[in-house]
């Protein structure tokens, strides 16, 4: 590539600060990470909305945010959590990730990447200007015709559209962004088949994307034409109509939700057990397989509705489908562990309360299959309780693991040790226990989506766990906040490759250049960094801690 | 690396066009299935024949964008730039026919919340007409860079602007066919 002269030569003396470089920066990691910076202020709000929620159900009859108010909060909670908090730290990790992974100087359309953060942000503001035009009370599923004008006047539901309308163009542009990259920026020698996990996770999670938001685009344009122009395609028409389209991208969500997620755990298990990770093709097709699936299922959200049996069988039949290729998963990161040299630092240890939780998640999950017990459960706590485990168990802490595993990336130092493992005890035990009890809950028959409950037996005591429990888990993310901040500062320094890790982006700096690589490997195996730290032993079909004498490699000896 | 640069937008366009192409079949599904419920939607307010004579000029202006695409792979610049304007040209007259039509339709009672027919068919014809309009300027653009030289024989940027007006294009085919010719199920 030639070098073109600057047009216009620097002369001011005056450097941009840093704000300004944040705002205008195009580069993939500056971008990456201001996804999540825009997360966490979103996971803050979204989280004192989710406590006061709980502080209202803490007894019964309690009149905290009785009726419409409670609503509201529901509404703001579900859509910060799900558009704004989970979307943007995922495509934060994917922005900052791929290109180091895959050995590209940056993402494949740099301006558009900016522009897509920057639309996602201004979705975020949108959706925190409609309680100036009355508060959208609908809930994230917006289910028509409760959502129509006869039943929520406010015009704070069109602004809650045009804020999803607006952040959903944002996403769908990144992803373009990430399958081009993907397809075309890969180095010499990156085959699809050589791709590290979570580069592969991604760009798939590029494709559901790709074809489940607009969905969502069509179907909220066709509520505002309903709401705005009177035209009645959900009232006169067929309300079904709106679930079918809202669930069609509403199911392969959830899993663009945690596609990424998988793609970190699969990083950090491998990396933190001293083993490559077990089954890399089943765990890589598997995530095709999901990713065709999650589509397939989705009317499982819809038993309840009345779509007729042999519908309800295919539907349930495909939703206990998809169970398989996440379990494969699941057994593949067992496997990995097993017999490993496992170090408990704090990234494995979220990544193993990830294993746990989502499991529990996941199984709960296969139970709304079953088409009759989703009958007696839907509308219930239990459903509450299972999806927090995937979204919050699951995902969510995928992420913490993430973050823990490559901060010393993002800044060039640890978080700190202690106080990062008090965090994670309060996140467990906090988040545990808030969303265990509501599957009791649901259970026993407590609806979600209302303010308030009867005295009923157990009700108010497990609600009070669940609430004091939530204060646990606040507290725990709190620490995790304090820790971020401080640990920037006064973390223990970490170098380019703190966890001896073997894929491309801990060749570079901590944190990486402009431009990402000075000069990259050959690659001939899918753990570069493998092959230049043992060039005689490159391509080892089962590198592992210990040598083929059963000594532990002196390299490791090292690292704790 | 321009070759790649430009492989790599159109790839990125095609990607973007293949979610696109997700919200217009949304679009149409949802007007298959609401006709159902409707014994007579409006749709005989139509007058296909008429819009033939427009959206022939619409696909013809592909035809003409192939041949601007054919003069600027030979280095006609001032033929190919003359070619994007006739485009933009047809497609505009295109979506001042449409816009004609919406009216007249409109004085007739066939309103957005006359009947669940137009509903769908003014969204979906709307967000149509709204990709025509957006396409507009783009073909301007092609115009005056093309006079001025300003476009090489491989830039990266037209071979997306040139699908994006074919997706166009083809999906009028399609909301053609289902709107003015398929008489509902």
């Amino acid at each position: 590539m030639s070098q073109r002269a600057p047009a216009f030569p620097k002369t001011s003396a005056r450097r941009p600060s840093a704000v300004w470089k944040v705002l205008t920066s195009t580069d993939h990691k500056s971008i990456g990470l201001t996804y999540m910076g825009v997360a966490a202020v979103f996971l803050v709000l979204g989280g004192l909305e989710a406590l006061v929620m709980r502080l209202q159900l803490a007894v019964p009859g309690n009149r905290l945010l009785a009726g419409e108010t409670y609503d509201r909060f529901l509404t703001m909670h579900g859509t910060t959590m799900i558009f704004f908090v989970l979307l943007p730290l995922l495509l934060g990790f994917t922005n900052y990730l791929l290109p180091l992974q895959i050995g590209a100087r940056d993402m494949a359309f740099p301006r558009m990447n900016a522009f897509s953060l920057w639309l996602l942000v201004g979705g975020g503001l949108l959706l925190y200007l409609s309680p100036l035009t009355g508060a959208p009370s609908q809930g994230w599923f917006s289910y028509a015709p409760l959502s129509e004008t006869p039943f929520t006047p406010q015009r704070g539901v069109d602004l809650w559209s045009a804020a999803l309308i607006v952040g959903g163009y944002g996403t769908t542009l990144t992803a373009v962004n990430v399958l081009v990259t993907g397809a075309r920026l890969r180095m010499r020698g990156m085959l699809y088949k050589r791709l590290p996990m979570f580069a592969w996770m991604s760009w798939i999670n590029g494709f559901i994307i790709l074809f489940a938001l607009p969905c969502l685009t069509a179907v909220l344009l066709m509520l505002e034409v309903d709401r705005l122009l009177g035209a009645g395609l959900f009232t006169r028409g067929d309300p079904v109509l709106w679930q079918h389209y809202f669930w069609l991208f509403g199911h392969p969500e959830i899993y663009l939700l945690i596609l990424p997620a998988w793609g970190l755990i699969s990083e950090i298990i491998p990396v933190f057990s001293r083993k490559p990770i077990f089954g890399y093709e089943f765990v890589a097709w598997s995530t095709v397989a999901i990713a065709f699936l999650s589509f397939a299922v989705y009317a499982h959200h819809m038993f309840a509705v009345g779509l007729g049996w042999p519908v309800e069988l295919a539907f349930g039949t495909t939703s206990m489908l998809i169970a398989i290729p996440t379990g494969i998963k699941v057994f593949n990161w067992l496997a990995t562990m097993w017999k490993g040299s496992v170090r408990y630092t704090l990234p494995m240890l979220y990544a193993a309360a990830f294993i746990v939780q989502f499991t529990f998640g996941g199984v709960s999950g296969v139970t709304f299959a079953v088409v009759p017990i989703d009958w007696q459960l839907t509308d219930t706590y239990y459903v509450v309780a299972h999806f927090h485990y995937v979204l919050f168990g699951g995902s969510l802490f995928a992420v913490l693991a993430g973050l823990h595993y490559l901060y010393p990336k993002f800044t060039g130092r640890f978080l700190d040790e202690r106080l990062g493992r008090w965090g994670f005890w309060l996140n467990v035990i906090g988040f545990n226990g808030v969303f265990l009890v509501q599957h009791l809950l649901g259970l026993m028959g407590m609806p979600r989506r209302v303010y308030t409950y009867p005295d009923l037996p157990g009700w108010g005591a497990l609600n009070l766990f669940s609430t004091v429990s939530g204060f646990v888990l606040g507290v725990g993310l709190l620490l995790l906040l304090v820790n971020l901040i401080r640990s920037r500062t006064h973390g223990r320094l970490a170098g380019r490759d703190p966890w001896n890790g073997w894929t491309l982006e801990w060749l570079t700096d901590s944190p990486p250049q402009e431009g990402n690589f000075s000069q990259l490997p050959p690659l001939h195996s899918r753990r570069p960094l493998w092959d230049l730290k043992h060039p005689d032993d490159m391509d080892h079909v089962r590198p592992r801690r210990h040598d083929k004498n059963g000594h532990i490699r002196e390299e490791e000896r090292g690292h704790q | 690396m321009q070759s790649d640069r430009a492989s790599r937008t159109h790839l990125g366009m095609l990607a973007f066009l293949a979610s696109d192409a997700v919200i217009f079949l949304l679009m149409l599904v949802s007007n298959i299935y609401l006709r159902r419920s409707e014994a007579h939607g409006g749709q005989s307010l139509l007058e296909p024949g008429r819009m033939l004579v427009f959206s022939v000029l619409l696909w013809g202006s592909s035809g003409v964008l192939l041949l601007a695409e054919r003069q600027r792979g030979r280095g006609d610049r001032v033929g190919a730039g003359t070619l994007y304007l006739v485009t933009a040209l047809l497609g505009a007259v295109f979506a001042l026919a449409q816009g004609l039509e919406w009216r007249s339709l409109a004085a007739q009672g066939g309103t957005i919340s006359s009947s669940l027919f137009f509903s769908t068919f003014y969204t979906t014809t709307g967000l149509h007409g709204l990709h025509v309009l957006l396409g507009l300027p783009v073909l301007l653009a092609l115009a005056l860079l093309s006079w001025t030289g300003q476009i090489g024989r491989r830039a990266p940027g037209v071979a997306a602007a040139v699908l994006y007006w074919h997706f166009v294009d083809a999906v009028w085919l399609v909301l053609y066919l289902v709107f003015y010719v398929w008489r509902g199920p």
